[in-house]
């Protein structure tokens, strides 16, 4: 992307799965952070902070949902209700023992790691359509559960309004205030995975993706490590939930059904499975490309459509947009915008000498 | 009222609902007996084929005959072409991607229908009489007999078509054995193709009967949410499954609906057969008649 | 593979997503409206005829010269009944300096009464969204204007009071929808159910509803009620018509609540000759003989078009143009003590607590805001399914406000 790599000779197993392979990388990343905590917050209008903190909130429950889909294999069609879980928690907690967002958030983290374990328990079992079923089911029980407990969920609206996050005398509430709150979670969720992912439990759970049964005679314990693919991404989900609570002021279960599941699976589909890249890159093209269709369509739709007529087009285009990318990744790019990238990457790795 | 007799009622409505879902979850099976594909569009696949009749009825003015035979044309030619374009590159890929993919193609049918037919709801009026029939306690509307009817119609012909046809047995052998298939010198591609024809076909019949009752729009594709503890408690890749499968959901729904909702003072409808789904996921993973080669790990 | 953050990438697209985004070209005195809709989502049968009368209604005012002389303009997004993104309409909103915002869907209402209250902009939600947003007070910029689901309890507690001549001892069905939206009542008509001396019981209908074959049963068969009181969405009111229908349910003693009311509920559940007696609640008039919808034919006329067909579906069609109308009038006052045209959020939210008597001959009910009353009185009508269309069955009314008071008290005192 920026820098080259040539000259950079690898002499131990440590140095090539270092997370800086290269010194200059650590360069390209300092200066990364700074455009992301120096220069776009103060650069871009409050509302483009807005989208990217919507896209900021993504990238923490995509990561978390690749690493169990793209990483271990295991399909989840539950996800959003495990956001519901870490959302509902930290509200009660929030507004019941007026706990501090830093206790209340890893709290709502920790509670939908322990019920994502618990709805992850038929994998052991079962897996493929059978397991994308059972996590369905998931899903649909822990929604009923939050919507007619009403000592979850607060009262028959099942929305819980929390107060803004706070650090020490500190009120975060606007956009730009947000952008940074949410970006921290984005950096540590981020070094999480990649660290997880090159660590001993993530390897094991390369292994079991790629073949349970070998995974196992080598002394991997599948059940264990596939219960802890289900924790780790709940907990991610968790999180992310809590953060959309915290960004909205409220918990509420209506924006965390089975479309906010499929949200999550196409994103890192048209990522790129098992990839915390790809997490990102699906993370920010789900989430821009209905307000680019919008863009799109606000500034030529006019030509060819009446205005009513543009109005009625814009979200239908949208939704079969976003069909036919999830077909064409799937049938054309397995390996989704990641693979695209390192395309290009490679492409300019050699340029002007490509042969 | 009587108790038993309220149950009974109860029971009828489970009987005849069920076999409407039936209907539904025929054309899931259908393809996952053939290819082993998953389809979570099928919903989706209903909704085109009742906006397909709605639109040829209402805005065209056709018969209803020329537009059940449109609408079955479509459709026939819609699954043909969508195995070819879709399915078949995606042979051979892990199971979460064909899952994926027809997730992503229910998306494309959500924004098409309403796209090309308008989003607003459609009558689809059938020829029959909204009065129920009444016998005894009992009351039947003579749409979901249709149903019930075109459900059990569906069973015996595909139970023949497998069992006896010569095409229905090459099928099985697919099923069983691609490869072992294509060795005895069985086109396996045109047989991919033929079982999302006959997708095609159920949905269309299935889009009219749910169309008529429902009216068309969106929603219709929600029906698609009911296919799964049917066939999950069916077993995957049975035909009669499915047909038990529904009833059992039928049944439980309403018996649900009647003796456990005051209890919770919630719905339990929509709860309780993936509840039971879940127990025959522990229990009995292939189903009631599914084939028992689920693999375990 | 080098392993180094990739974000670099989101920021080019934030870039130019910058470059390429048309600025929000506020003319001068250009007055802004935002209006969040619903084409593709859960609700989008509501949405695509509700929100075209909404941009008619604010076509026909431009037509007509303006808000005192200032054109206005609304500007329209899709959330697909999502909440992020009605998060993000919102910004988008408020970036191209709309001074009201119509909001749609509860949980967006919800998530966005902070945000309202904190940026000064008043946000509508007629017939949805929080009913103890009624306090003004409370909730300074969030105005419900239609009947809330609170009020509209209240009226058909009232309604089934008067058909069945004295509730004393009746029994009454609620057929509700089992969601947080559908819930909303129960409280109201517990509390009813005790001073009337009524036996209420309810029957859940879980998403997606499309099917009741027990609930009806169990009204009709087992509990045998006298009258039945209905609050479901999409699809499911037009299952509920036909379901009790089939078991022999009389339809003259059903009454819906307003979202499951429209031409299209009774045309999905088989036409106006199944559905004969059916009642509906609105909160807007209905049908097509109203002199604000004769001035918009007349506007296409004179266009040279046709008139749009969303102006057949006159429920939801009509509750548009309410929408459009009463935030436009809310406008015309603020622009009204400010000549200039450059009035802000605030200025709109005073104009909205000094409507009175705006009736748009007879499509609205006689609202009265105030700054302490925020749902204008919580006015509601009863059409009846008859002879083929929708009769009007009583004029603008409302019943139990005191009840509804308390529980809007109670709701403001447990905060």
């Amino acid at each position: 992307m920026i820098h080259r790599e040539c000259g950079v000779l690898k002499t131990t197993y440590e140095a090539d799965m270092a997370l800086y392979p290269l010194p200059i990388a650590r360069r390209a990343v300092g200066a990364v952070a700074a455009l992301f905590f120096l220069v776009l917050p103060f650069s871009v209008h409050e509302y483009y902070l807005s989208i990217v903190n919507l896209v900021s909130i993504a990238v923490v429950g995509a990561l978390g949902l690749n690493i169990l889909v793209g990483y271990t294999g295991q399909i989840s069609i539950g996800h959003g209700a495990f956001m519901s879980v870490g959302a509902y928690t930290a509200a009660n907690f929030a507004t019941r023992l007026h706990w501090p967002f830093w206790l209340s958030l890893p709290l709502g983290g920790l509670m939908a790691a322990l019920v994502g374990a618990v709805v992850g328990i038929p994998s052991l079992r079962i897996k493929g359509l059978y397991l994308a079923i059972a996590t369905l089911a998931g899903q649909l029980i822990i929604e009923w559960t939050i919507n007619h407990v009403t000592w979850i969920s607060g009262g028959v609206q099942a929305s819980i309004e929390v107060p803004r996050p706070r650090l020490g005398g500190f009120e975060i509430a606007s956009q730009r205030e947000m952008y940074f709150f949410l970006l921290i979670f984005v950096v540590v969720a981020i070094t999480g995975t990649l660290n997880l992912v090159r660590s001993r439990v993530g390897r094991a759970f390369v292994a079991i993706r790629d073949h349970d049964i070998a995974a196992e005679l080598t002394g991997i314990n599948i059940f264990r490590y596939k219960l802890t693919a289900f924790a780790i991404s709940s907990f991610y989900a968790g999180i992310t939930g809590v953060l959309y609570t915290y960004y909205l002021g409220i918990a509420n279960y209506e924006q965390f059904q089975i479309v906010t599941s499929i949200d999550y699976l196409a994103m890192i589909i048209i990522g790129g499975l098992g990839s915390v890249l790809g997490s990102i890159f699906g993370a920010i093209f789900v989430t821009l490309l209905p307000i680019l269709i919008r863009y799109a369509m606000e500034a030529f739709g006019g030509l060819v459509l009446s205005p009513q007529a543009v109005l009625n087009t814009i979200p239908n285009l949208r939704l079969i947009l976003f069909g036919a990318l999830i077909v064409f990744f799937l049938v054309v790019e397995p390996e989704g915008l990641n693979r695209l990238w390192r395309n290009i990457r490679n492409y300019f790795r050699l340029w002007p000498f490509a042969y | 009222m009587v108790d038993w007799q309220f149950f009974a009622l109860l029971l009828s409505n489970g009987v005849l609902i069920g076999l409407m879902y039936s209907l539904i979850a025929l054309g899931f099976v259908l393809v996952y007996k053939a290819t082993d594909a998953i389809n979570f569009a099928q919903g989706e696949f209903v909704m085109i084929a009742g906006f397909l009749v709605a639109v040829a009825l209402g805005a065209y003015g056709a018969p209803l005959w020329l537009a059940v035979a449109l609408a079955l044309a479509v459709m026939i030619a819609f699954g043909f072409g969508l195995e070819r374009v879709m399915l078949r590159p995606l042979i051979g890929r892990p199971i979460v991607a064909v899952i994926m993919a027809t997730i992503g193609l229910a998306a494309i049918l959500r924004g098409f229908g309403p796209l090309m037919w308008g989003a607003e709801t459609k009558p689809l009026p059938l020829p029959i009489p909204d009065e129920p029939i009444v016998w005894g306690p009992f009351f039947i509307p003579p749409i979901q007999l249709l149903g019930a009817g075109v459900s059990l119609l569906f069973l015996a012909i595909f139970g023949w078509f497998f069992l006896r046809s010569r095409q229905g047995i090459a099928m099985r052998a697919v099923a069983d054995s691609q490869q072992v298939a294509m060795a005895m010198g069985v086109n396996v591609e045109r047989y991919f193709a033929l079982a999302w024809a006959m997708t095609g076909i159920v949905s269309a019949l299935g889009g009219l009967i749910w169309g008529n009752l429902l009216g068309v729009d969106v929603h219709l594709a929600l029906v698609g949410f009911k296919v799964f503890p049917v066939v999950i408690l069916g077993g995957l890749d049975s035909i009669p499954g499915a047909i038990i499968g529904g009833l059992i959901v039928g049944i439980v729904e309403n018996v649900a609906a009647g003796y456990i909702d005051p209890w919770v003072g919630g719905g339990t409808k929509d709860f309780a057969p993936y509840v039971l789904m879940i127990l025959a996921l522990m229990i009995r993973p292939y189903g009631i008649f599914g084939k028992q080669i689920i693999e375990r790990v | 593979m080098k392993r180094w953050l990739p974000i670099p990438i989101g920021l080019v697209m934030m870039s130019g997503l910058t470059l390429g985004s048309p600025g929000s070209a506020a003319a001068s005195h250009e007055i802004v409206l935002g209006l969040q809709c619903d084409r593709t989502g859960a609700t989008q049968t509501v949405g695509v005829h509700l929100c075209p009368g909404y941009h008619d209604y604010v076509r026909l005012v431009n037509a007509k010269g303006g808000v005192e002389g200032h054109k206005i303009r609304a500007v329209e997004i899709d959330h697909e009944y999502k909440v992020p993104q009605g998060v993000e309409a919102y910004e988008r909103h408020k970036k191209e300096g709309a001074v009201v915002i119509s909001l749609y869907g509860t949980p967006h209402t919800y998530a966005l009464t902070q945000k309202l209250t904190e940026d000064r902009i008043p946000g509508t939600s007629p017939g949805f969204g929080r009913a103890d947003a009624t306090d003004g007070t409370r909730y300074p910029y969030v105005f419900p204007l239609a009947a809330s689901y609170w009020s509209q309890a209240g009226a058909a507690v009232d309604f089934a009071k008067k058909q069945l001549g004295g509730l004393k001892g009746k029994k009454i069905a609620f057929l509700f929808f089992d969601n947080p939206a559908g819930r909303e009542p129960i409280p109201v008509l517990e509390d009813l159910a005790a001073r009337e001396g009524f036996q209420l019981k309810t029957f859940a209908v879980p998403p997606p509803g499309v099917e009741m074959g027990a609930q009806a049963l169990d009204i009709a068969q087992r509990y045998r009620a006298d009258f039945v009181i209905a609050h479901l969405f999409g699809r499911s009111p037009s299952v509920s018509i036909k379901e009790l229908k089939r078991v022999g349910y009389p339809l003259r003693k059903v009454v819906s609540f307003v979202w499951g009311s429209a031409e299209a509920d009774v045309e999905a559940a088989g036409g106006f000759g199944v559905a004969e007696g059916y009642h509906t609640m609105q909160y807007a008039g209905v049908g097509t003989d109203f002199p604000v919808l004769n001035e918009i034919r007349e506007m296409y006329k004179k266009e040279g078009k046709e008139p749009s067909k969303e102006m057949a579906s006159t429920v939801y069609y009509n509750r548009g143009v309410m929408w459009a109308a009463v935030a436009v009038e809310a406008i015309r006052n603020a622009v009204k003590a400010k000549p200039d045209g450059k009035v802000t959020g605030a200025d709109v939210k005073a104009g909205f607590e000094k409507i009175k008597g705006f009736t748009l001959g007879g499509l609205l009910p006689p609202l009265e805001i105030t700054p302490n009353d925020h749902e204008g009185g919580g006015w509601v009508q009863i059409w009846q399914v008859k002879g083929g269309k929708f009769a009007r069955e009583t004029d603008w009314y409302k019943a139990y406000q005191d009840v509804v008071a308390k529980h809007i008290q109670e709701a403001g005192a447990k905060k």
